[in-house]
C-alpha cells in the first residue's frame, strides 16, 4: 500500500464548484475545496457564512444546485446513503435520545450500515463497538442508559457511535457546542488521536478560533459563501484575515510555533 | 477504582432487574390471557367444561352445547384477541414514525377511514364482501396520507396531528353514521362497524381478518429494528446509512394495514393503541424488538377483557368493547397529556 509514501495523495473528499441556494437567497457561491488525506481539517466563519451549509451538503442532507462533492473521486450523488455511511461517520451538532436505551445497544447502531436486514450481528461488528467504546473510554458506562450520562459523556458515546462504522473519514458539525470547556478539550484532544494514532480523516466545523487553530492540520475560511482562505493555520491565518472573516480586528500572538488569536 | 467498579456493577443490576421484569412481564401476561380465553368461553347462559369442549374437538363429536360454543363464542374471541393485538401493534408502530406518544390510530384518524371505506362497502357493494379488508386498508391509508400533510408546517408538532386527527376522525365517523342513517339505520353490518359490536361474527368474519391481521403482525416484526432507528434524530439515522422517508413509509403502511382490518371486522375501538404501548415501555422498556411483540399480546389480553366485561357487566344486555374502551382510555389520555408537559 503508497499509504506511508504516498507519491501524490488524492483528497479524501472534493468539492468542485458547488452553488447552493435556499429558493432566492444564495447561500454558497462556487465554492471548490480539498480535503487531505489523514488530516485534521477544521471550516472556520461567522455565523450565517454558510458552513453549514457546505457541511450539510458534504454529508448528503443537501443536495447542490451546481457542481459536484466527492468523496474518494466518487461523486456522492452516485453513492446511497448506505455506501455513503460505509465510507464516512458523521456526527451531528444536535442529538437526542429517547427511552432507555443504554451505551452499548446505542453503539451498536453504528453497525447498520453494514449489515442487511435482520440479520444477527458479526464478530466484525463486535470487534469495532468494543473498539469504539475503548477509544471513547465509555466502555465502563456500557450497560448505563445514555439518558443518565452527562453531556461531555452522551457525546463521546455519539462519537463512538459513528467510530463503530469503522470508516477512515469522519464529519463533525461543531462538535464541541453546548459544553464546558473541560469537555471540550477531551472531546478534541479525542479527535486529535483518532487523527494520530489511527489515522482517520477529520473534517470538522468550529466555533471556537483558537481550538480550531491549534487542532487542525488544515483551516478552511469561509465568508459570504465563499472560501477566502485554505492551509496551514500558521500559514493562512493573520490579522486581515480575521479581519476579513470576523470582522474584527484582534492581535495575534505566537506560543509554541502556533498562532493563537487574542479574542479581546 | 472501588467507586467505579461499583457503578459499574450497579447498572448492571438495573439492567438484570429490567431483563427480569421484561421475562415476568410477557409470561404474566400470556398466563392471563389463557385464563381469560377460559373464562370468556364459559361465561354465558351455556356452560360447557374445558374437558367436554377439548374432548369434543379432538374426538371429533361435540356435545350440542360445545357446538353452540364453538360456533357462537371462538369466533368472537378469536376476533377480540386478533383485533386487539393488531390495534395495539398499530399504535405502536405510530408513535414510532410520527416520533409521538400520543399518537393513537383510533384518535387519529386511521380507524375512521377504514370504516367509512367498510361502511361503503357493505352499504353498496355487498357482493364485494371479500374486498373489505383491502378497501379498509386503502381508506386508512388514505386517512393517514391525510392528516399527515394536513399537519405538516414545516415539521410535525405532535398536538397539530392530535388535533387534525380528531378533525379528520370526526368527518369519516360522520359519514359512516350517515350511511349508517341512510339505509335505515338497522343495516346489521354497517351498525355493527360504526358501533364496534363484535356480538354476531362469524367463523368468515375470523378467516377475513385472519390472513391479513398475520400477515401485518409478521411484517411488523421485521422493522423492529427500523423503528428503534427512528427513535435517533432523522439526520443522524440518515447518516447510519438509513433511507428514513422510505422507512417511514414502509412501517406506516404496515400500522395503517395492521388497525384498517382490524377496524373492517371490529369496528372503530379508541385506546388500545395508546394504552398499550404506554404500559409495554413502562414493563418491557422502549426497544421495539421487545416492545412489539409485548404489545400483540398485552393487546390482545385488554380488547378480550373489555370484550368480556361488556357482555357481563349488564346481561342478558351487551355493552360493545368499543364503549368499554372509551370509558376506559379517555382518562388514560387525559393522564398522559397532563403528565407530559413537553407536548401540550
Amino acid at each position: 500500500m503508497s499509504d506511508i509514501q504516498p507519491k501524490k495523495k488524492r483528497p479524501a473528499m472534493e468539492v468542485r464548484g458547488v452553488t447552493f441556494a435556499y429558493g432566492k437567497n444564495e447561500v454558497l457561491r462556487d465554492i471548490s475545496l480539498k480535503i487531505t488525506e489523514g488530516k485534521i481539517t477544521t471550516v472556520i466563519g461567522a455565523n450565517g457564512c454558510g458552513k453549514s451549509t457546505l457541511f450539510s451538503l458534504m454529508t448528503k442532507n443537501l443536495y447542490p444546485k451546481s457542481g459536484q462533492i466527492f468523496l474518494r473521486s466518487r461523486n456522492i450523488n452516485n453513492l446511497d446513503l448506505k455506501e455513503f455511511a460505509q465510507k464516512a461517520a458523521i456526527v451531528h451538532q444536535y442529538n437526542t435520545v429517547c427511552g432507555d436505551i443504554t451505551v452499548e445497544q446505542l453503539v451498536s447502531f453504528g453497525r447498520t450500515p453494514h449489515k442487511k436486514m435482520m440479520s444477527a450481528s458479526t464478530e466484525e461488528d463486535e470487534r469495532c463497538i468494543e473498539w469504539a467504546m475503548e477509544v471513547t473510554d465509555i466502555t465502563k458506562y456500557r450497560h448505563r442508559e445514555v439518558s443518565r450520562l452527562s453531556g461531555g459523556q452522551k457525546q463521546r458515546v455519539w462519537i463512538a457511535v459513528a467510530l463503530a462504522q469503522n470508516t477512515k473519514i469522519l464529519l463533525l458539525d461543531e462538535p464541541t457546542t453546548y459544553l464546558d470547556v473541560r469537555y471540550q478539550l477531551d472531546i478534541l484532544r479525542l479527535i486529535r488521536r483518532l487523527n494520530k494514532e489511527f489515522g482517520i480523516t477529520i473534517i470538522m466545523v468550529l466555533h471556537d478560533i483558537n481550538q480550531s487553530l491549534y487542532y487542525s492540520d488544515e483551516i478552511i475560511a469561509m465568508k459570504d459563501g465563499k472560501t477566502i482562505a485554505q492551509g496551514r493555520p500558521e500559514e493562512v491565518i493573520t490579522t486581515e484575515l480575521v479581519k476579513t472573516v470576523y470582522g474584527v480586528d484582534l492581535n495575534i500572538r505566537q506560543i509554541d510555533g502556533k498562532p493563537f488569536v487574542i479574542p479581546v | 477504582m472501588s467507586e467505579k467498579t461499583k457503578a459499574v456493577n450497579e447498572d448492571e443490576k438495573r439492567q438484570r432487574f429490567k431483563t427480569l421484569r421484561t421475562v415476568i412481564s410477557f409470561v404474566i401476561t400470556a398466563v392471563c390471557l389463557l385464563i381469560l380465553c377460559f373464562a370468556a368461553m364459559n361465561i354465558g347462559s351455556l356452560k360447557v367444561s374445558a374437558g367436554e369442549l377439548f374432548g369434543g374437538l379432538f374426538s371429533g363429536n361435540l356435545s350440542d352445547n360445545a357446538a353452540t360454543v364453538i360456533d357462537l363464542r371462538f369466533p368472537r374471541i378469536i376476533i377480540s384477541m386478533v383485533a386487539g393485538a393488531s390495534i395495539a401493534v398499530s399504535g405502536t408502530l405510530f408513535q414510532a414514525v410520527l416520533k409521538n406518544p400520543l399518537a393513537d390510530p383510533g384518535i387519529i384518524g386511521i380507524s375512521g377511514g377504514a370504516s367509512l371505506a367498510a361502511v361503503l362497502i357493505t352499504a353498496f357493494l355487498p357482493s364485494m364482501f371479500f374486498l373489505m379488508p383491502i378497501a379498509a386498508c386503502c381508506g386508512g391509508i388514505l386517512a393517514f396520507v391525510l392528516v399527515y400533510t394536513l399537519s405538516w408546517k414545516g415539521g410535525l408538532s405532535p398536538l397539530r396531528i392530535i388535533l387534525v386527527g380528531v378533525a379528520v376522525s370526526a368527518v369519516f365517523s360522520g359519514l359512516s353514521s350517515a350511511f349508517n342513517s341512510m339505509n335505515g339505520g338497522n343495516m346489521q353490518g354497517v351498525a355493527a362497524i360504526v358501533n364496534g359490536n363484535i356480538t354476531m361474527k362469524t367463523w368468515d368474519d375470523v378467516y377475513m381478518l385472519l390472513p391479513y391481521a398475520g400477515i401485518g403482525l409478521a411484517a411488523s416484526l421485521f422493522v423492529t429494528g427500523g423503528c428503534n432507528i427512528l427513535s435517533l434524530e432523522d439526520k443522524t439515522a440518515r447518516g447510519l446509512g438509513v433511507n428514513v422517508s422510505r422507512l417511514r413509509i414502509v412501517i406506516s403502511v404496515i400500522a395503517a394495514a395492521l388497525v384498517s382490518v382490524s377496524t373492517a371486522v371490529a369496528g372503530v375501538i379508541g385506546f388500545i393503541g395508546l394504552i398499550v404501548p404506554h404500559i409495554g415501555r413502562i414493563l418491557v422498556g422502549s426497544d421495539h424488538k421487545k416492545l412489539i411483540p409485548f404489545s400483540a399480546l398485552f393487546g390482545a389480553l385488554v380488547f378480550l377483557c373489555a370484550d368480556t366485561i361488556g357482555r357481563t357487566i349488564a346481561a342478558p344486555y351487551e355493552v360493545s368493547a368499543s364503549i368499554i374502551m372509551n370509558i376506559a382510555g379517555g382518562p388514560f389520555f387525559i393522564l398522559l397529556l397532563r403528565r407530559s408537559k413537553k407536548y401540550v
